[in-house]
């Protein structure tokens, strides 16, 4: 939260709660961010974002929204949005904070030329809970005069790209956040590709679904393997592709998931089964 | 808009369902909390839209525009389906 303030910005959450049960659960976790409760999904609606695969009489989940977060400018222009269709899995503070924020001043100081681009990945994040999704960051270093392209590419060539292993059973990928492009044609055979300018960053926002956990006696932790590829051109030709590997093994945490009662790592009460209650009950009549 | 609804996933158990990503859960996906979208479905406002007017009841009870309550700071909106499930 002190690094929204940091960035200058208001943070506001939304939901059909009442008021009441916002304020336990303010309580209870300490949150200090503006809670807006909406019970009639009235402000819900006026978004658009209803969600009406659920019948009017299915109480309590009736009234709820696709979830999702809007980022604005100082303006109060959307500069982005974040929408999943799994609604388990929530961004984490890290990519609303990297959206805020805008496009990335990389450039560290450099010495010399770099002929070769080179990566560095990242996990961002200290823990991975159930729930949350965090990001993977590969920041690519590219001399001047070359470039990278955007996925789907012709054959031959390789676009730069965060990629799990098959094997990371239990982790699953989102929506990746990349950098805007400009297209180039390619003076071969004549092909328009996007290409990323200068230095690139792309974020792999990535989840556990609960069975990819490993228990030692330090905790419950989660590992995530995959690699970054990439080719770098310039406008005469092209390097040969390149992959770098990586692996971070993060602990688990437990999920950020609703608190209906006390159970093994959860946090303390907000009194969630009598809030419930009351939903079931408040549109009855 | 044609909302298709996600009901991909298997049972394991008495009250354990898997959906399409593997997550576990007591409800079957599609039904309750997990009525998930499969495919398209609205998202809202566009970028580079202004944010629409959105004025609610805080948890203190006052009333809270965000385009006043904000100042001319940037915003995060999180529309979230519940804080207590």
């Amino acid at each position: 939260m002190e690094n929204f303030e940091a960035a200058g910005a208001k943070v506001y959450v939304l939901s059909y709660d009442e008021a009441e049960a916002m304020a336990d659960y303010r309580a209870a976790h300490n949150a200090n961010f503006t809670m807006l409760s909406d019970p009639n999904s009235d402000v819900i609606r006026s978004f658009g974002i209803l969600n009406t695969l659920i019948a009017e009489d299915d109480h309590p989940w009736y009234g709820i929204p696709y979830p999702g977060v809007y980022i604005t400018d100082a303006d109060g222009v959307i500069t982005d949005k974040f929408f999943e269709n799994n609604f388990t899995v929530r961004p984490g503070p890290e990519q609303l904070l990297a959206a805020l924020k805008g496009e990335e001043v990389l450039l560290k100081e450099r010495t010399g030329v770099d002929a070769k681009v080179t990566v560095e990945v990242e996990f961002e994040g200290d823990t991975l809970p159930v729930g949350l999704s965090r990001q993977i960051v590969a920041r690519f270093f590219v001399p001047e005069g070359k470039h990278l392209y955007e996925g789907p590419v012709p054959e031959g060539l390789v676009a730069a790209s965060i990629e799990l292993d098959e094997l990371s059973e239990g982790i699953i990928a989102y929506t990746p956040v990349t950098p805007q492009t400009r297209p180039m044609t390619l003076s071969g055979d004549g092909h328009t590709l996007n290409v990323y300018e200068g230095d690139v960053v792309l974020r792999l926002p990535v989840a556990q679904n609960g069975r990819a956990m490993e228990k030692d006696e330090d905790g419950r932790w989660v590992s995530i393997n995959g690699c970054v590829r990439w080719q770098a051109c310039d406008s005469e030709s092209c390097d040969l592709p390149e992959e770098h590997r990586f692996s971070f093994r993060v602990p688990a945490e437990f999920s950020v998931f609703g608190d209906m009662g006390p159970g093994e790592g959860r946090v303390p009460a907000m009194n969630g089964a009598a809030h419930f209650q009351e939903m079931m009950t408040r549109r009855q009549t | 808009m044609q909302i298709e609804r996600d009901t991909r996933g298997a049972e394991l158990g008495p009250n354990q369902y898997e959906d399409a990503e593997g997550y576990i859960a007591p409800m079957p996906a599609g039904s309750g909390p997990r009525t998930n979208p499969l495919g398209e479905f609205p998202t809202g406002p566009a970028v580079g839209e202004l944010l629409p007017d959105v004025v609610a009841s805080a948890s203190d009870g006052r009333t809270v525009d965000i385009h006043q309550d904000r100042n001319g700071q940037p915003v995060v909106l999180v529309f979230t389906r519940s804080v207590v499930w």
